[in-house]
């Protein structure tokens, strides 16, 4: 029983974990049609603005304080993903509306620019962020123990969800972005001024993959390569969920979170990573288009 | 208009040619001019011009391994800068070539290549990993070319073409099982990547642990890019061992380390013993976190004596001061002195020649471990075995040491090792 | 004249060719001054026939597979498996031995025989991506759907290979292994080494051939008109599905093959010809050569890993890395057809309009003298 709800709620926490990586890519991959393949670099800079952020506290404030500079890293490293991306889509992505392949190649030739700047600026050598003590150790209820920190990711991604509900749904520019998305020149002819909407649309999926880096950045190393190893689960999330479905990308991430979890427990890592893609891929191939569908006369969506 | 078509394909194509051939332009000009078709005997010795000889290095700057390999790299260059201030090799100032092996054992293969037959270096110190020391390892051989490895690693090899000049399994792991055993410890959990290192140095661990009447609870490997750990964890849990012997390579150790944090487990909770982390990796870890936790290696930063202390704010000086000295940098630094010595044994840069010094058994240099030699029979290094554990400034204190060990990479003189059948075939 | 311009791509090939063919015969003449280059040749034709096979899904069928980096290895562990057993005499290798077996496994024993060993090179990539192909494109998986299931599969194969460490050596792979002609390095070698070059490039000469032959004809045509509208040629009343699975098998087979010939040069295979970075940089030549022509992508090959094989070293490991980044960002965004294409279309547009523009500026003195 101790084993199960252990299991359960790493299934649970890892799946979090994966929802959070992915957030930003059910956005731009979702609603914008953008392959954003340095989705995993713009996680590997926010982990590295948390370190920043860090080091300024360390350096520059009284120790009393040093303790928030996590909750001051997460808007930070969301400002700086942000603008980044804001940038990125401005001279890059935007060349590349309705070239989808394309924009996974141009965005690949990024992420490769991105990891050796990381290199340069930071060093080839992994840094270090500490997690604060509010995040350290975790609540205990039987035998099982729940860490702060994992709770505190899974409440992350909550808030991050509850917003992006928000903007999308609840205020003026969410509708702008899904009439964009819906049918871009009749949105255009409302007055829309689609161009913004497009640039703001693609940061904010940018800055989610920052927010991303501050936790995965408590959680393992943190170096140029990082983002790697984040990307493909991710990609996988989104598209088992259904692209365009936010619902879908959350139930797609804790299917694929959970399963990792549970066939670990029954065999070693590396078997159960190649099991989890390939049981995804053998579903894809029952509902090509992912759990949750768009219905569309469209013959190409 | 078509015509002009024709002509710019045709420029196309001779465009790439030129491209072909500029590249091999350079090669020669980067050989000093010495005739292609000379015999190999001598064109191989690497005279690459009076004044001075010119050695490889090759190690990832690029890729997965490179947060790895650039304190090794560090620790070459500054050992040939050393040598050079004080005069040199055999009259001549060392040069170095480098090249990117780009975490990629393909490309280690290629540009060992590339190394030896068109930059015909005297001698290269590279790799990291054990795939791309095997990638390598038929180049060297092949060319008749000679490798100094300065990593520890899993042992069963003994190439007459290459020096290992970090620990072999019992220089590291067999003495820190035995430490551990001698404590006490009887309960074990092997947790390694999946890799060849943590496969080789658990199996030479479960033969060893059996023959003390002890148990291995668990072993697990974690994937090499591995993030998360909780399975893993809930399975130690779940065992309940004494100690968690710890194989794991590169980012895996953080990802680990950082979520048994999590949990609130201390080194005394779950005892570590480690294999892969050294001063580099604590500091990326964090202190704080791996505090208490023992690890295995052959020198540390605080290793005392005058040497050490040279070496250590020499490296400092050089490449920042919040960098840390660890044991494969060292193992690097004492490969170019031991290379430097050997070639001035032999009196000669041509590999042949300093593979004969090398084997007789009678190279050596007072290196920041201790006084170091090479054996001539293995071609592994001679040196003093250390338990340490790590203290709360992220250095790490030895709470164990032996006298020098000779390298016995197959394990023969172990009989346990022998009974258990992990050599390999003949 | 417009088989000019036909034929300027055969005419790049050849001359392509022709410079390979002189190379040998220059190490012999002493104008290359190591063998290691030419051995880097022998790669480099490898990795020309899996360009070759990437355009032909990628450039022409519109299909982009970030995961052509499974059939190179898989071709390559072909190869070197046989010669692996070559060099154990058929008997089981170090890492059997260490993964606990005692006789040889049932999978390697194909290996033992020199044709069974040529027939599954090109039978184990192409029933492999038959399966997948018949799968994805019978359920009409594509764009990008495909292209990430493809880096999934990948990555599934990678691990697989990984996992599976007593037959496949794990991350080390299969090293210390020769060439199907016994050993090609130093001196005494060197006539094997030229004999293993000419048949890579014989390989690399009938794979472009074969290229040529199928996108030139009708198949060609349907090739581009399932990458141009899809719907439309289902409506014309072609079974797409089936005519992407059979370029997908084709192009699976033509990186296989080019795996067995970089095993030759290589002298070693490891899983990490099987990265989703490993078959991205193969796109990456391609779409830098130039998409769409089989020439461009057989440029596109020699030239990357020539300037890499120059540049990433030293000090410029660093500003490689910018480079190769930026330039592949600059291609995919405003040269679309890469080098080929900026060669037969970008230069001669810009010549006309500058020509245009020249007699523009002159009409325009002469009215205005008027």
């Amino acid at each position: 029983m101790v084993q199960f709800i252990n299991s359960l709620f790493n299934g649970i926490s890892l799946s979090s974990i994966i929802l959070l990586t992915s957030l930003g890519l059910a956005i731009t991959f979702g609603l914008m049609r953008v392959i954003n393949m340095a989705h995993g670099e713009f996680l590997m800079i926010g982990a590295y603005m948390t370190y920043v952020v860090q080091q300024f506290f360390i350096h520059y404030l009284p120790e009393s304080v040093g303790d928030l500079y996590y909750i001051a890293a997460i808007p930070f490293a969301f400002g700086v993903t942000y603008l980044l991306g804001s940038l990125l889509e401005r001279f890059v992505i935007s060349h590349l509306y309705g070239r989808e392949i394309d924009s996974l190649l141009a965005t690949w030739g990024i992420s490769l620019i991105l990891q050796q700047a990381a290199r340069n600026i930071f060093g080839t050598q992994g840094v270090n962020v500490t997690a604060p003590s509010f995040l350290n150790g975790g609540v205990t209820i039987g035998k099982c123990t729940f860490s702060w920190n994992r709770l505190f990711i899974i409440l992350m991604v909550a808030v991050c969800m509850f917003f992006i509900w928000i903007i999308m749904y609840r205020s003026n520019f969410g509708k702008q972005m899904r009439a964009v998305m819906q049918n871009r020149t009749m949105a255009q002819c409302m007055g829309i001024n689609s161009r913004k909407v497009d640039n703001i649309t693609f940061s904010i999926g940018s800055g989610l993959a920052g927010i991303a880096g501050c936790s995965v950045a408590l959680l393992g190393s943190i170096d140029s390569t990082v983002g790697q190893n984040y990307i493909v689960n991710s990609f996988m999330a989104v598209v088992l969920g259904g692209v365009g479905k936010l619902l879908g990308t959350v139930l797609g991430s804790t299917i694929i979170g959970s399963a990792s979890i549970f066939t670990e427990n029954y065999t070693s890592s590396t078997i159960a990573k190649a099991i989890v893609l390939l049981i995804v891929i053998l579903f894809l191939q029952k509902r090509p288009q992912g759990l949750f569908v768009i219905k569309s006369r469209s013959l190409d969506e | 208009m078509k015509k002009f078509k024709r002509l710019l394909s045709v420029l196309s194509s001779a465009a790439l040619a030129a491209a072909m051939f500029t590249s091999c332009g350079t090669q020669a000009g980067n050989s000093g001019g010495s005739a292609s078709d000379s015999p190999a005997g001598e064109s191989k010795a690497g005279t690459s011009s009076e004044e001075t000889v010119k050695v490889g290095l090759l190690h990832s700057l690029t890729g997965a391994m490179a947060i790895s390999e650039k304190s090794v790299r560090d620790a070459e260059v500054l050992a040939i800068e050393e040598i050079n201030a004080s005069g040199g090799v055999l009259g001549k100032k060392i040069i170095y070539a480098e090249e990117d092996g780009a975490s990629e054992p393909s490309t280690f293969a290629t540009k060992a290549e590339k190394l030896i037959d068109s930059e015909k270096v005297a001698t290269i110190f590279g790799c990291w990993t054990s795939s791309s020391r095997k990638a390598v390892k038929p180049i060297v051989e092949d060319y008749e070319a000679l490798l100094w490895y300065p990593v520890q690693y899993e042992g069963m090899e003994s190439s007459k073409n290459i020096v290992y000049t970090g620990a072999a399994p019992n220089q590291q792991i067999v003495p820190a099982i035995d430490y551990l055993i001698d404590k006490g410890y009887k309960k074990f959990f092997l947790l390694g990547s999946d890799y060849v290192f943590p496969r080789t140095a658990n199996m030479i661990i479960n033969a060893q642990v059996k023959n003390a009447g002890l148990e291995v609870v668990g072993e697990e490997y974690a994937d090499m890019d591995q993030t998360d750990f909780a399975a893993i964890i809930s399975k130690i849990e779940a065992a309940k061992p004494d100690v968690i012997v710890n194989t794991l390579n590169g980012t895996g150790n953080v990802s680990f380390f950082k979520q048994m944090n999590e949990k609130n487990y201390t080194s005394d909770s779950y005892m570590t013993m480690s294999f892969s982390i050294a001063e580099e990796e604590v500091a990326t870890i964090g202190a704080d976190i791996l505090k208490g936790h023992m690890v295995s290696w052959n020198y540390y930063q605080t290793t005392e004596g005058e040497k050490n202390k040279a070496f250590v704010s020499a490296y400092k000086a050089k490449f920042g001061d919040s960098r840390v000295t660890s044991d494969p940098a060292e193992a690097a630094y004492d490969a170019v002195y031991l290379w430097a010595d050997a070639c001035t044994k032999a009196n000669s840069f041509d590999p042949d020649k300093v593979i004969k010094a090398v084997e007789s058994g009678e190279i050596s240099f007072d290196a920041p471990e201790g006084k170091v030699t090479i054996q001539g029979d293995n071609h592994h290094l001679v040196k003093p075995v250390r338990i340490g554990q790590v203290g709360t400034d992220g250095l790490i204190s030895e709470v164990y040491a032996t006298d020098p060990v000779a390298p016995d990479p197959y394990l023969t003189t172990y009989k346990w090792a022998v009974d258990a059948g992990i050599q390999p075939l003949e | 004249m417009k088989s000019l311009k036909k034929k300027g791509p055969d005419i790049c090939f050849a001359m392509i060719a022709a410079v390979l063919a002189c190379a040998p015969l220059m190490l012999n003449a002493g104008i290359l001054n190591s063998s290691s280059i030419v051995l880097f040749l022998g790669k480099c034709i490898a990795f020309a026939i899996v360009a070759i096979g990437i355009d032909l899904i990628w450039g022409y069928t519109g299909i982009l597979s970030l995961g052509h980096g499974l059939y190179f290895a898989l071709g390559g562990y072909c190869m070197a498996m046989y010669l692996k057993l070559q060099e154990t005499g058929g008997g089981i290798t170090d890492f059997m031995h260490i993964g606990g077996m005692t006789e040889l496994p049932l999978v390697w024993r194909p290996f033992n025989y020199f044709p069974v060993a040529l027939i599954l090179i090109i039978a184990v990539p192409g029933t492999v991506a038959y399966l997948i192909g018949y799968f994805i494109f019978r359920n009409r998986v594509k764009g990008v759907y495909f292209s990430i299931i493809s880096q999934a599969l990948t990555w599934a194969g990678y691990s697989i290979f990984i996992a599976l460490s007593p037959y496949t050596n794990g991350n080390v792979g299969i090293t210390e292994i020769k060439t199907i002609l016994g050993s090609i390095k130093g001196e005494a070698h060197k006539q094997a080494m030229f004999e293993l070059f000419y048949i890579s490039l014989a390989i690399l000469i009938v794979v472009y051939a074969a290229a040529r032959f199928l996108t030139s004809g009708k198949f060609g045509c349907l090739l581009v008109a399932i990458r141009d509208g899809e719907n439309r040629t289902y409506f014309s009343g072609y079974k797409v599905s089936a005519y992407k699975n059979f370029i997908y098998v084709v192009s699976a087979v033509t990186a296989g093959i080019a795996g067995a010939v970089f095993v030759n040069f290589n002298g070693s295979i490891t899983p990490s010809q099987m990265t989703i970075s490993y078959s991205i940089a193969m796109v990456i030549w391609v779409a830098i050569g130039g998409r769409g022509t089989i020439i461009g992508a057989v440029i596109g090959a020699f030239l990357i890993n020539l300037c890499e094989y120059n540049l990433s070293s030293g000090s410029m490991v660093e500003i490689w890395q910018y480079i190769i980044g930026a330039a592949f960002c600059i291609t995919i965004l405003f040269f679309k057809g890469g080098i080929v294409g900026i060669i037969t279309e970008q230069i001669p547009a810009a010549a006309e309009k500058l020509k245009n523009r020249k007699k523009g500026t002159k009409e325009a003195l002469r009215y205005g003298s008027k």
